[in-house]
């Protein structure tokens, strides 16, 4: 006879039950639960990638964000009003949530742009420079060394909306993809007088953390070098700002008690992401509830069935068999089901987030296909929990025969 | 395997025990293994009761049991299985069948546990004891002389040192009786085992070597 034969008997004499219901109301509460908790991390999980994760392009937001003083009725037309001093950019460093300052600069020379055929413009311009750190993208190309004609430039996603949806359609132009953009030459002359240079700028990325033209910042300071009219003091008016959490409320007050303005939308997502957490936290404290009551209940029905075959138990006991195989007879019964109703949440969660992500791919944003470590951190605690807690408690119980 | 007693006083027989200062009770007593040892007593003594505290059933007793260095009295609870796999079977007075399994199934459950003996082995003793057209019988729906001779068998079909029989007989004719003793007294003396009955009249099924009251 076959080690299976075993097996029968002594499921025909311990797991002998009525109430297949219990087991099945048990095992739904430890499935709903379960997933709930692994979708609650999953979603909390996936909201802080959107805002913070390095993967994104800031299209959902940023701890990043530019900020410059306020312009009030009474610093209107004051000489510097505006200008961080020293001592502001300093103070700035220290500030609560602040983790890096990159100060903005600007052109102080005169930049005519233009384009010939049938897009044809010209224009004068003006061009920044941040520190690289700074860029939420960071093309190959982007570099310039003094006597190179040709400048790469960033430009702002929001410029190429606009005119895709505003400019070309009212105009009768034809829009333009990202790819033809980046072909697309244009002449720059810079300075003025007899100090001039032309370079051929052509755009080499779209940034959607700054709402400007960026040129490398060697170009700039070269260009605020050569070309600016003598004794031209560089100022800066505009800072860019890391932050480790911008909806930190001491960090909004201390933006406000110095009358700095900042890109506002920033601080709203991550207000939603603060109700985000509130939201993700109550479904996973309802989780957990779940599956503690699940828990509970299948511990419960293992308890009763045990109970039920106490007698075939004690017999069982008495010709030989030892408290530890008998447990381990019941363990394998049992935990299967755990494992088989936990795996079958991750599968549900897995699909979940390959959904989310084919979802948000829509959106031009990006997540990936498979949960993430927080999810899969959470799904290895709570089996292990299961786990320890149906085994002790079977254990226990046949002790106790 | 060694077995000694120190004192062994049944907490439910202690006044008894106390007031006809008994044969075995309350007296220090080792067995070798290969020994025979016979307990004679009427009912109501407590042979049933010893047969337990010797197979560890029963913790409720003053005194102490040891098999071999194993103090049984101490023991936890794998270290008593152990012993009831490998090293003590037992006949129970009450049979201790599962009912809702078949004799044979009932055999196949012990068996498994060791291996010692072939399925083969343990059917021809069914047959020996004349279970042949019974093995597929439910244990429930099993006469009582029936059921005691699944029993038997099914004490036979572990190692063991010591075999510890409680009225092993008393559902059996002479004619079965005889059958029983005889595959008793083969597979014990292949085993270079010991045994211990308890019965309630002198008789002389085995070669005893040692006769004690209770």
């Amino acid at each position: 006879m076959s080690n299976d034969l075993q097996k029968n008997m002594l499921k025909k004499l311990l797991l002998r039950t009525s109430h297949k219901s219990r087991l099945w109301a048990a095992l739904a509460a430890l499935f709903i639960g379960t997933t709930l908790l692994l979708l609650s991390v999953m979603i909390w999980w996936n909201f802080s990638e959107l805002l913070y994760g390095k993967s994104q392009n800031d299209t959902l937001g940023s701890t990043f964000m530019i900020i410059g003083k306020k312009v009030t009725e009474q610093n209107m037309g004051v000489a510097n009003a505006t200008v961080f001093s020293q001592n502001e950019i300093d103070s700035l460093k220290l500030a609560p949530q602040v983790q890096d300052v990159g100060l903005i600069s600007s052109n102080h020379f005169p930049i005519y742009a233009t384009l010939g055929g049938r897009l044809a413009f010209a224009t004068d311009m003006v061009l920044e420079a941040v520190p690289d750190k700074f860029l939420d993208k960071m093309p190959a190309e982007w570099a310039w060394e003094p006597g190179s004609r040709n400048l790469p430039i960033i430009v702002s996603s929001q410029f190429l909306d606009i005119y895709n949806y505003v400019f070309a359609p009212s105009q009768g132009l034809p829009q333009l993809s990202q790819a033809s953009v980046k072909n697309i030459a244009l002449t720059m002359k810079v300075g003025s007088g007899e100090n001039t240079e032309v370079f051929i700028a052509r755009v080499v990325g779209f940034s959607d953390r700054i709402g400007s033209v960026l040129a490398p910042q060697s170009f700039i300071d070269y260009g605020n070098k050569k070309f600016s009219k003598p004794g031209d003091k560089q100022s800066t008016s505009q800072i860019m700002l890391k932050a480790k959490d911008p909806s930190d409320v001491q960090f909004g007050k201390y933006l406000d008690k110095h009358d700095y303005t900042t890109n506002s939308q920033n601080m709203r997502w991550s207000k939603i992401r603060a109700i985000v957490e509130v939201v993700t936290s109550a479904t996973g404290i309802l989780a957990l509830l779940l599956m503690g009551i699940g828990t509970l209940v299948f511990i419960l029905f293992i308890e009763l069935t045990i109970a039920r075959a106490q007698h075939s138990l004690t017999l069982l006991l008495q010709i030989g068999y030892g408290p530890r195989y008998l447990s381990r007879f019941m363990i394998g019964r049992f935990l299967p089901m755990v494992l088989g109703t936990v795996i079958a949440a991750m599968i549900v969660t897995i699909l979940g987030q390959a959904a989310a992500s084919v979802l948000v791919q829509k959106q031009s944003l990006i997540l990936p296909l498979v949960p993430g470590w927080p999810v899969w951190a959470a799904l290895a605690v709570s089996t292990g929990i299961l786990v320890m807690l149906v085994s002790r408690s079977i254990s226990g119980a046949i002790k106790k025969q | 395997m060694q077995l000694s007693l120190k004192g062994i006083i049944p907490v439910p027989l202690r006044e008894k025990v106390n007031a006809y200062q008994s044969g075995l009770w309350k007296t220090n007593l080792t067995i070798n293994q290969g020994e025979y040892l016979f307990v004679q007593a009427p009912s109501g003594t407590g042979k049933t009761t010893l047969i337990h505290i010797l197979y560890g059933l029963r913790k409720d007793y003053e005194g102490q049991v040891n098999w071999a260095d194993t103090n049984f009295t101490g023991s936890d609870t794998e270290t008593v299985a152990g012993l009831r796999t490998n090293g003590i079977s037992v006949i129970f007075q009450d049979m201790r069948l599962f009912p809702e399994l078949t004799a044979l199934e009932n055999i196949e459950i012990k068996r498994r546990l060791t291996n010692t003996v072939t399925t083969e082995q343990a059917q021809e003793w069914l047959d020996r004891l004349g279970l042949r057209d019974k093995k597929n019988s439910m244990a429930a729906t099993l006469s009582y002389g029936e059921q005691q001779r699944v029993a038997i068998v099914r004490a036979l079909l572990q190692p063991f040192e010591w075999l510890l029989m409680d009225e092993p007989f008393s559902h059996l004719d002479h004619a079965n009786t005889a059958k029983a003793i005889a595959l008793i007294s083969e597979v014990v003396q292949e085993r270079n085992a010991g045994m211990i009955l308890a019965d309630l009249d002198e008789n002389n099924f085995f070669p005893y070597t040692k006769t004690l009251m209770l």
